[in-house]
C-alpha cells in the first residue's frame, strides 16, 4: 500500500509548477462560478470547458477539470446556505440547516463548517485513492474482455438495483444512452448504423452535446419555470470567526468520519454525491443527540451531508482511474475527456501513464486545499453576482451553453441537437428520470459493446464465458442479483422505505 | 384558485406521454437496427444485434412504465406544468429557440447579441442604456477569447465577413 509513497512524491513534483497551480487557481475559481450559478453545474462545466483542453497536455488538462469540479462543489454549497438555492443537487442538503443557520446571523459559521468539512470529506476520499487505486488497477490488469464487460454491466445494474426510484424508468434512461451510444460507424464491422441516411449522425451522437443540453439548458428550463428568487442573508465574512469556528471542528469527529465513509463508499459505487449527501444527513438526524435541533440550524447538520458530498466527489476518481468506470455523471465527462486526449482510461494507465495518474492524484490534495482558502476568501464576491438579475444571467449562461456545443465539434447539427437533448432533460427531471445513466451509458456504450462482442468472438459465441472463471462468474452473479433486486424488493414489500427514494427528491431541486 | 395556477396538463398525460416517446424511439431503433444484420454470426453478434436488442428493451421498460401510470394512475389530479409556469417557459424557450436558426444564418457573435438584447430589454426590463453595452460588450469577449485566446474559431455570419473578421 505504501509503496505508493514514492509515485505520489513525484506526483506532487508535476503538480506544484507555476503552470499546474495557476491552472488549479483559475479551474477553482470557474468552478465556484459553476457552482454558484443555478442552471449551471458540475457536470455541464466541465463539459464546457473540455473542448478547450483538446490541444492541450493530458497532465494540465485533467487538472483544470477536476480543479473546476472541486471548486464547483465548494460554490455549490454557497449559494445552499446564502440564498438557500442549492447551486448543485448534491447541496439540497445543506440547505436544511445551513441556511436557518445564516439566517439566526450565523453566516460565517456555516460556510466554515461547510467548507472545512467538505475539505475534510475530500482529504478522505484522495487518501483512499492514494492507498488504493493502484492496488485495484494491479486486480484489474488481470482483467480481459468478459470482465471488463461484467464490469460494465455491474455499473450499469448498480444504477437500476441501488439508484433508488422506478427502476423501469431507470433502464428506460440507460438503454437510451446505450442505443445513442451506438449511434454512428461500428468500431468492429465498419457499418454505419442508426444513421437513417443523414450524413449529421455518422459521427455518432456526442455525449457532449447531450450533458450541456440535459444538465444546461434543461435546468435552466426548470429553474426559470420555479421562479427564481434570490433572498440573501448578510455574506460578510469574519475572519476571526472562521477561526473560532475551525477551532470548534473537532468537536464534530464522529459526524466527519461517518460522512467521509458514507461519502467514500457512494462515491466509489456509482451513487454518487447527490446520494451520498442525503444519506448522511439522514443518518445524522436520526442518530445524533441534538436531533432535535435539525432543521433549525444545527451545525452537525451542516458537516455531516458536506463531509459526504466531497468524499464521495473525489472517491469517484477511484474506479474512474483504475477501472475506467466513472462514478458520477461529472466523472464520466472526465473519462470521456481521457479518451479524447488520446489516453485508455482503465488499469494500463497506471502502468503507461504514471505521471498522470499520479499528477492527477497529487493534484487532487492540493486543489482541495486550494479551493477551502479561495472559496473562503471569495465568498463575497461570489454572492455579489448573484445579485446579478436573474435576466442578464440566464441568457448569459444559454449563449455560454450554445457556444460550448460548437466548439466540441464545429457542427450546425449539433445546435439543433442540443436543443432535443434540453426537452429530454426538462422532462427527465420532471417525471423523475434519472439522468446520470443516460450520460454513463452514452460514454460507455462502446466500449462495452466492444467488450461484449470480443468477449463473444473469443468464446465462439457461447455467453457461458461470463460464468468461466470464478472472478467474472462473481462480477456477473452480482450484476445479475442487482438488476433483479427491485423486483425481489418489491416482493418483499419494501420498496417504498428507507433513503432510496431521497435522492428522488434531488433530482427535482433547481441546481 | 387563480387561473394562473390552473394545471395546463397533469403529470397523469405527461406520464403516458413520455412512456409512449420513448417506446417510440425505442421503435425506431429496431428498424434502424433492421438495416443491419441482427443475428448471431460466426464472429458472435452482427452490427444489427446490439442495437436490435437495446430497442426492445427500451420498449419493454417504457411500455412497463405506461402499465404502471395506467394500473396505478400516477400523478393523476397532480399538476406537471400550471398556467404561470407555462408562460415563464415559453418567455424562456422560445427565445432559445429561435437563437439556433438566428446564428446559423448570422454566426453565433451576432446571434448572441440580438439574443441578448432581446431578452435584457423584453423580458429582464433593462433599459436600453444597460442593455446595449451588455449584448455588444459579451459577443466582444467572446471573440477575444475563442479566436484570440484559445485560438477555436466560433460559427461567423455575414457581418464577420463584411468586417474582414477571419
Amino acid at each position: 500500500m505504501f509503496d505508493n509513497v514514492p509515485l505520489l512524491l513525484h506526483g506532487f513534483e508535476i503538480a506544484l509548477s507555476w503552470h499546474h497551480v495557476a491552472l488549479m487557481i483559475g479551474g477553482v475559481l470557474l468552478g465556484i462560478l459553476v457552482g454558484v450559478l443555478p442552471g449551471l453545474g458540475a457536470p455541464n462545466g466541465v463539459t464546457l470547458l473540455l473542448p478547450l483542453t483538446f490541444s492541450m497536455d493530458p497532465v494540465s488538462a485533467i487538472i483544470l477539470l477536476t480543479s473546476m469540479y472541486w471548486g464547483a462543489l465548494f460554490g455549490g454549497s454557497t449559494t445552499s446556505i446564502l440564498f438557500n438555492i442549492p447551486g448543485e443537487p448534491s447541496s439540497v442538503a445543506t440547505t436544511f440547516d445551513g441556511h436557518p443557520m445564516a439566517k439566526n446571523g450565523q453566516a460565517t459559521e456555516a460556510l466554515t463548517y461547510a467548507f472545512m468539512s467538505a475539505g475534510f470529506g475530500a482529504m478522505v476520499g484522495v487518501i483512499v485513492i492514494t492507498l488504493l487505486s493502484s492496488a485495484v488497477a494491479d486486480f484489474a490488469l488481470k482483467f480481459s474482455s468478459p470482465e471488463f464487460f461484467a464490469v460494465y454491466l455491474l455499473a450499469f445494474a448498480s444504477f437500476v438495483g441501488l439508484g433508488g426510484g422506478n427502476p423501469f424508468k431507470t433502464i428506460v434512461s440507460l438503454t437510451l444512452g446505450l442505443a445513442f451510444a451506438t449511434v454512428g460507424q461500428d468500431t468492429i464491422s465498419g457499418s454505419l448504423r442508426l444513421t437513417f441516411g443523414f450524413d449529421e449522425l455518422l459521427r455518432g451522437i456526442s455525449f457532449l452535446v447531450a450533458v450541456i443540453g440535459l444538465f444546461g439548458l434543461g435546468e435552466l428550463v426548470l429553474t426559470m419555470e420555479e421562479g427564481l428568487r434570490f433572498n440573501a442573508v448578510a455574506s460578510r465574512i469574519s475572519p476571526k470567526k472562521v477561526f473560532q469556528t475551525i477551532a470548534k471542528m473537532p468537536r464534530y469527529w464522529f459526524a466527519l468520519l461517518r460522512g467521509s465513509l458514507i461519502g467514500v463508499w457512494m462515491g466509489v459505487t456509482p451513487g454518487g454525491p447527490t446520494a451520498a449527501s442525503f444519506m448522511s444527513y439522514g443518518v445524522a438526524r436520526r442518530f445524533s443527540r441534538r436531533s432535535a435541533n435539525f432543521g433549525k440550524g444545527e451545525p452537525e447538520g451542516v458537516v455531516a451531508p458536506e463531509t459526504a458530498d466531497h468524499a464521495a466527489g473525489s472517491s469517484a476518481m477511484l474506479p474512474m482511474l483504475a477501472l475506467g468506470i466513472p462514478g458520477s455523471a461529472t466523472a464520466a465527462v472526465m473519462l470521456g475527456g481521457l479518451m479524447i486526449w488520446g489516453l485508455t482510461p482503465g488499469p494500463t494507465l497506471f502502468v503507461e501513464r504514471p505521471d498522470f495518474v499520479w499528477g492527477l492524484i497529487a493534484s487532487m490534495y492540493l486543489g482541495n486545499v486550494v479551493a477551502v482558502v479561495l472559496v473562503l476568501a471569495t465568498v463575497p464576491l461570489f454572492a455579489a453576482i448573484l445579485r446579478i438579475p436573474f435576466a442578464v444571467v440566464a441568457p448569459l449562461i444559454v449563449s455560454v451553453c450554445f457556444i460550448g456545443v460548437w466548439t466540441v465539434a464545429s457542427a450546425e447539427f449539433d445546435l439543433w441537437l442540443v436543443l432535443a437533448f434540453g426537452v429530454i432533460g426538462y422532462l427527465f427531471k420532471k417525471l423523475e428520470y434519472p439522468i446520470a445513466p443516460l450520460v454513463l451509458a452514452m460514454v460507455l456504450g462502446d466500449k462495452a459493446e466492444d467488450a461484449f462482442r470480443q468477449s463473444m468472438l473469443m468464446s465462439g459465441g457461447s455467453l457461458g464465458v461470463f460464468f468461466s472463471n470464478p472472478l467474472v462468474g462473481t462480477l456477473t452473479a452480482i450484476a445479475l442479483i442487482l438488476l433483479a433486486w427491485p423486483i425481489v424488493a418489491m416482493f418483499l414489500g419494501r420498496r417504498r422505505a428507507g433513503v432510496a427514494a431521497v435522492p428522488a427528491h434531488a433530482e427535482r431541486s433547481p441546481s | 384558485m387563480s387561473a394562473e395556477d390552473r394545471t395546463i396538463v397533469s403529470r397523469f398525460t405527461m406520464e403516458v406521454a413520455a412512456a409512449l416517446g420513448a417506446a417510440a424511439i425505442g421503435a425506431l431503433v429496431i428498424y434502424g437496427a433492421n438495416e443491419h444484420s441482427i443475428g448471431w454470426g460466426d464472429a458472435g453478434p452482427e452490427p444489427g444485434y446490439v442495437p436490435f436488442w437495446l430497442g426492445l428493451i427500451i420498449v419493454g421498460a417504457s411500455l412497463a412504465v405506461l402499465v404502471q401510470t395506467l394500473v396505478q394512475r400516477v400523478g393523476a389530479g397532480d399538476s406537471f406544468i400550471t398556467r404561470e409556469q407555462g408562460k415563464r417557459i415559453a418567455a424562456f424557450a422560445i427565445p432559445v429557440a429561435l437563437f439556433v436558426p438566428v446564428s446559423l444564418f448570422l454566426g453565433l457573435y451576432v446571434a448572441t447579441a440580438i439574443y441578448l438584447l432581446a431578452t435584457t430589454t423584453l423580458q429582464g426590463r433593462f433599459p436600453l442604456v444597460k442593455a446595449i453595452p451588455i449584448a455588444i460588450g459579451a459577443p466582444v469577449v467572446m471573440f477575444v477569447l475563442f479566436e484570440r485566446w484559445f485560438q477555436t474559431p466560433l460559427l461567423k455570419g455575414p457581418l464577420e465577413a463584411a468586417l474582414g473578421l477571419y
